[in-house]
């Protein structure tokens, strides 16, 4: 680092004060500096105040939020109190970003091509020609058909508006671009190409970039130095390699904890256990203390300040002192390869027989046939996990319908090996149906969704015990508490009069297991079951449906669009790419031996720090 | 992530007291549970306002005759009197007294609001609800176009030439007409809430614990949809009262009781102006205005429910 | 363009709907509205002439005659613009009376309206841009205040005030003393006899655009594009109108032609009040006198009219927004 920071922000605060609530300080204390030229991650999970931060650095912080103290220092100029007509002259021409959300941050009524005429038009001398001229060059440079360049924004994919907002953050050549999120709810492989494209830019141009993400792997990749945010604080700042070789904090060694190599013979992932406390509390001592296998007496007392050690900064006494271990010493999911060799020898409970599902629509005269699912075939154990990787779009949630009877298959069929002999899932309707699901349940991707919100854990669970066994009185509210168990909400007596708002994430995942669970199902689909909760959790969850398997002897079909996860809970991997099934054998060794270009894609787009 | 304070909710204070060895289990968190849509309405002050006024009107409709000095078609008295001890408020051109009239005017606006209101609601409900639950069927088609159709005709021409045909105007023909004319609003608000509510996943997996239709859209749905129906019903009961006191003014009220509307349109047609009695349009003017905007700042309470960026104001 | 005929799909099914409406209130009614009509019209004349028997009764119904094939008498007579006699201005058939009267009405509900919805947006929008301002809080609570009022009392202390203490306006009627015509007496007169009916509905109705579109834009300040337009630097002018107001205005466009409805409920009230020759005096009278022919004509013209208008809101949200023409069916 040469000469004076382009970013320098000391000690920045940010509290909301809301009128009816507590009040909370989401950033605290946060002190960094960004140099021209460098990318910078800046990791952190829900609620780390990583996008309150992004906030505050652009100066859009409104009511009830405020900084607090602290100052924001942008090439030279301290901007933390600049009121905003000083601030609009650097806007943009020196300071930009890419938000989040890229399907809404373009005007919807506005063609593409005037909002990036506002944007320069307003800080530059360009004007006429010269800003369509501009216009195309930076289509160029994401990219994207020129064609484009008149479109309404809904006429965009989420990708090509992504790509879109890059360009456009660009426009006047900034010192410093702010990515939020950029790439998140895109398609991995999307992902992916977006990001080279950032970095390929970056070093072409020479701007800045501060890049915020909740997953470590994409931002180890491509940036220079990395900030680890915890509970509104900086705890750990160090050069993306160091950080990887030598993370100090026993935060950012769980965050890393949660990558493996999918291709191992043995996978270790670990999880940090509990969750971030609450920001609007006062509490004393270090904020990670609570969750942290490493912590000593007085990290429950002081507060680490964050200080220097080593290529960069700490906040933890522990690491202060002796560094520790790379490790992080927290719980643990392990999985070997031969663990699935025995769940091949099981018997076959559910068919997957030549199918076919294509989708009609009407658009006037006309009626468009839309091909979901062609011709797969395969087969679930028993007391095995099958996991049907895809993108988005590519099958697998139309097969997950057809398999649990919301949709019926076009062509071939699906054959249920129950109690009551094979029967063909299609052919269900009404009671047969209703019965069909004593067998075959559910997991669903977003457990926010997934629980009604105006009833308590214990009514939720109790309706299936009810509906399908008949259950009442005592045995009923047993059986209800032994589902909690099972999930590992304990003591039961605490949950079953929640309801799911006061539940984290894992926890109400944990409960929509627990829902599946209920009626003792032969098979359970899993629906992306891990995708909406924090990195730092989700070998948690996978932890459990492994040990469902093994103990409740039942079939799961897990829906992903990562090979990881599918590596450490799956004995068989089935790929799908545009409906078809490109490739399907052992999870190991589709893993280590993928045939299909489409695998290699996926295994490529999964972030491996490693 | 968005960067309302509300992503740093649900999370309890850490436990110190656990070793590591007892990590596994996370804890509940404390006591961040969201305002129940009752509470919502009564923080706002505007909709406390509003509700204590509502409640003196109530209190007034239902003790009218302990509060009312005399019968307010009692015409004994001498005619055009100025206000007095007597007569608070003055008495009109056929001696009657004006205070009396409108205490008891109240009781026919609050049946009104409140009827009329309940039954536009409970017609909205089960329309939006039906029609709703199935989309995209013939019967969704059907209902949505009538809800559309019944929606951009006017309500009060509608009214008028309904009520028009009958002799006797009752309060509960007029309950009823300004019900069937004014619930498609609502109708259409409700369908669009449940299409979103239906294709949620709890509700798919209220299938998967082996619930029937009805329970579905009864024990699962439904309790979702409470702040959507207070919105509604208080939204329907201002329409009513104002559509009552407008067909009265025309002439088209309950002739056999007395309401603000009836007033005013006697008032209006014996010339009140000219005669100088400011009290007889006034008052019942006034009266209706505070009944409609005690309604209304109920309503701002409403609002924050359904719509949380108004909340901080 | 689907979009579009969608839109005017919608539009006749709606048409075909009201005057199927109109068709059956009079015959769902207890006793026979038309043989009463003929009746009370041959207390007046007993000349009455058959065709105008016949029309009044394809009109209200007739006891013989399938349900079936009345209606195609009732469409036909309907295409003929044939509404039957008035029983308020006999011998005057219906179409002549709503003729004079409907310009009366036009001419005040298209200047007021258009002024209202001008007010409504601008204010409305100001307010919200200003939020939790004085200013907002005095536009907000002024507006919810007025919105309270009734538009016919509202028109009663008016004609307290300008017509009756200070004299400054007409009270009653649309002209006093001139001949109709294209005139500047005439004019004068017309201008000075609707001063008060607009001012009550210029009071009226802006209240619902205010508080409308400030709801719609203080939701849409919390939107992304307008984080973006700020991050952008652009002036405060230009994020408030290009990227606020330019997409809060659409939900008012499509609301435009439902709050017609109820202008149109205001304007009968209004009307009567001020004795103004329109179609809401007419409406009045008709009520008082129960003409039905011409209740039932002026019920189905003003539901046309706000369809029409309807249709056009609709087909002008089609311009405003690119999405909807998209959207599918």
């Amino acid at each position: 680092m040469t000469g004076s920071p382009l970013l320098e922000v000391k000690n920045l605060e940010v509290r909301y004060e809301p009128k009816r609530a507590r009040s909370m300080t989401a950033v605290q204390d946060v002190s960094f500096d960004i140099a021209p030229g460098e990318f910078v991650g800046l990791i952190g999970e829900s609620g780390s105040g990583k996008t309150t931060l992004a906030t505050a650095l652009l100066r859009l912080l409104e009511k009830p939020g405020r900084i607090s103290a602290g100052s924001i220092t942008f090439d030279g100029t301290d901007i933390t109190h600049l009121d905003q007509d000083e601030l609009r002259d650097l806007r943009w021409r020196d300071l930009s970003t890419v938000f989040q959300s890229s399907m809404n941050s373009l005007n919807p009524v506005i063609r593409i091509e005037p909002q990036f005429r506002d944007a320069i038009e307003a800080h530059s001398d360009l004007r006429g020609e010269a800003v369509s001229e501009r216009v195309r060059e930076l289509f160029d440079m994401v990219f994207i058909d020129h064609r484009f360049i008149t479109s309404f924004p809904h006429e965009l994919s989420g990708g090509m508006k992504q790509r879109v907002n890059l360009a456009l953050a660009l426009a006047l050549d900034p010192k410093l671009v702010l990515l939020d999120e950029p790439t998140t709810g895109l398609d991995v492989v999307v992902q992916h190409s977006i990001l080279e494209n950032v970095r390929k830019l970056q070093e072409e141009k020479g701007f800045a970039v501060l890049f915020i993400s909740h997953d470590i792997g994409t931002v180890l990749d491509l940036s220079d130095r990395i900030l680890v945010m915890y509970a509104g604080r900086i705890v750990e700042s160090q050069p993306a390699g160091e950080l990887l070789r030598e993370p100090m904090h026993p935060y950012t060694k769980g965050l890393l904890g949660s990558y493996g190599d999918p291709r191992a013979e043995t996978v270790r992932i670990t999880y940090i256990p509990g969750r971030p406390p609450d920001l609007s509390l006062e509490h004393q001592g270090c904020a990670f203390a609570a969750r942290c296998p490493e912590k000593i007496e007085r990290c429950l007392t002081d507060y680490p300040e964050l200080l220097p050690r080593s290529a960069g900064d700490v906040a933890c006494h522990v690491a202060q002192q002796s560094g520790g271990t790379r490790h992080f010493d927290g719980p643990e999911f392990v999985k070997s390869a031969d663990d699935s060799e025995r769940a091949r020898e099981r018997e076959v409970v559910l068919t997957v027989d030549n199918v076919t599902k294509v989708f009609e629509k009407r658009r006037g005269l006309k009626v468009e046939r839309t091909e979901a699912v062609t011709d797969a075939s395969f087969v679930l154990h028993k007391g095995g996990v099958t996991a049907l990787v895809g993108q988005s779009g590519s099958g697998k949630s139309t097969l997950a319908r057809m398999i649990t009877g919301i949709d019926s298959p076009t062509e071939g069929r699906i054959v249920f090996h129950g109690p009551d002999g094979d029967q063909q899932v299609s052919s269900f309707r009404g009671r047969a149906l209703r019965d069909y699901r004593s067998h075959v349940q559910m997991v669903f991707q977003d457990p926010y969704s997934a629980l009604n919100p105006t009833k308590r854990i214990g009514q939720i669970l109790e309706r299936p015990l009810v509906n399908f066994h008949g259950l009442k009185g005592e045995e009923r509210r047993r059986r209800v508490e032994e589902l909690l168990e099972t999930v590992a909400l304990t003591p039961s007596d605490r949950f079953v009069n929640r309801y799911a708002y006061e539940l984290s994430g894992g926890q109400r995942q944990r409960v929509v297991i627990a829902r599946a669970l209920a009626v003792l199902p032969e098979v359970i689909v899993a629906d992306e079951p891990i995708s909406s909760l924090d990195v730092s959790i989700r070998a948690e969850i996978l932890e459990l449906l492994n040990d469902l398997v093994q103990t409740h002897d039942v079939g799961i079909l897990y829906i992903t669009h990562d090979l990881l996860s599918a590596r450490m809970l799956a004995d068989d991997v089935i790929v799908l790419n545009e409906g078809r099934v490109v490739e399907q054998g052992p999870a190991l060794q589709v893993i280590r031996d993928p045939q299909d270009d489409y695998t290699r894609t996926l295994l490529d787009a999964v972030p491996n720090p490693f | 992530m968005s960067t309302t304070p509300n992503d740093f909710m649900a999370e309890g204070e850490p436990d110190q007291s656990r070793s590591v060895e007892g990590l596994a289990v996370e804890q509940v968190g404390s006591a961040t549970t969201p305002d129940r849509w009752w509470q919502v309405i009564w923080s706002s002050k505007k909709a406390r306002v509003g509700l204590v006024i509502l409640g003196i009107y109530v209190l007034m409709a239902v003790f009218a005759p302990l509060i009312a000095p005399h019968d307010p078609l009692d015409g004994s008295f001498t005619p055009l009197q100025q206000p007095s001890g007597e007569h608070w408020l003055g008495t009109n051109t056929n001696g009657r007294d004006i205070a009396s009239q409108l205490i008891f005017g109240s009781r026919v606006s609050l049946l009104v609001g409140l009827f009329g209101g309940a039954l536009a609601t409970a017609i909205a409900l089960v329309v939006g609800l039906v029609s709703g639950y199935t989309e995209g069927t013939i019967v969704d088609d059907v209902l949505s176009f009538v809800t559309n159709v019944a929606l951009v005709i006017p309500a009060l021409p509608l009214i008028i030439t309904l009520v028009a045909y009958s002799d006797t105007r009752g309060v509960w023909l007029i309950v009823g007409i300004i019900a069937i004319t004014s619930w498609a609003g609502a109708a259409r608000g409700k369908r669009a809430q449940i299409i979103t509510l239906r294709n949620r996943d709890f509700v798919t997996s209220a299938k998967f614990s082996g619930e029937s239709g009805a329970r579905i859209i009864f024990s699962e749905i439904m309790p979702n949809m409470n702040s959507l129906v207070v919105a509604g019903f208080v939204g329907a009961a201002t329409g009513a009262v104002g559509a009552e006191a407008g067909l009265a003014v025309l002439g088209l009220g309950d002739t056999r009781s007395v309401s603000w509307g009836t007033m005013l349109y006697q008032a209006d047609a014996q010339g009140a102006i000219q005669q100088g009695l400011l009290t007889w349009i006034f008052a019942p003017g006034l009266a209706l205005a505070l009944l409609i905007t005690a309604m209304s700042f109920i309503n701002f309470g409403v609002d924050l429910l359904s719509n949380p960026h108004l909340r901080e104001d | 363009m689907r979009y579009f005929l969608r839109k005017l799909g919608f539009f006749v099914g709606t048409l075909w709907a009201v005057v199927t409406l109109n068709f059956l209130i009079p015959r769902i009614q207890p006793g026979d509205p038309a043989e009463l009509m003929v009746r009370r019209l041959q207390g007046k004349d007993s000349q009455l002439d058959a065709a105008q028997v016949r029309a009044m009764r394809s009109m209200l119904g007739t006891p013989d005659g399938s349900l079936w094939s009345q209606y195609w008498d009732y469409l036909g007579d309907l295409l003929h613009g044939n509404f039957g006699v008035s029983y308020t201005y006999y011998p005057f058939k219906v179409s002549e009376v709503i003729g004079q009267a409907i310009w009366w009405t036009v001419g005040l509900v298209v200047v007021t309206q258009i002024i209202s919805f001008a007010i409504g947006m601008v204010l409305g929008a100001y307010a919200a841009w200003r939020r939790n301002t004085k200013l907002d809080a005095t536009i907000t609570i002024g507006s919810t205040f007025v919105g309270t009022l009734q538009p016919f009392w509202i028109a009663l202390v008016l004609v307290y005030v300008f017509g009756y203490s200070l004299g400054w306006f007409p009270t009653s009627g649309g002209y006093s003393a001139s001949t109709p015509g294209w005139n500047a007496a005439f004019i004068e007169e017309v201008i000075s006899y609707s001063t008060l009916p607009a001012l009550t509905l210029l009071i009226v109705t802006p209240i619902g655009w205010i508080l409308g579109m400030r709801n719609t834009m203080i939701m849409n300040l919390g939107e992304d594009y307008i984080r973006l337009a700020k991050a952008k630097g652009l002036s405060d002018r230009t994020v408030a109108l290009r990227y606020a107001a330019r997409n809060a205005l659409l939900p008012s466009v499509t609301g435009f032609a439902l709050a017609l409805g109820g202008v149109l409920g205001g304007t009968i009230l209004v009307e009567t009040v001020f004795d103004y020759p329109g179609l809401g005096r007419l409406m009045g009278e008709a009520v008082q006198n129960k003409d039905y022919p011409l209740l039932q004509t002026l019920m189905l013209l003003t539901t046309t009219g706000v369809l029409v208008a309807n249709l056009i809101a609709d087909l002008l949200y089609g311009v405003l927004d690119p999405r909807a023409r998209r959207a599918e069916g």
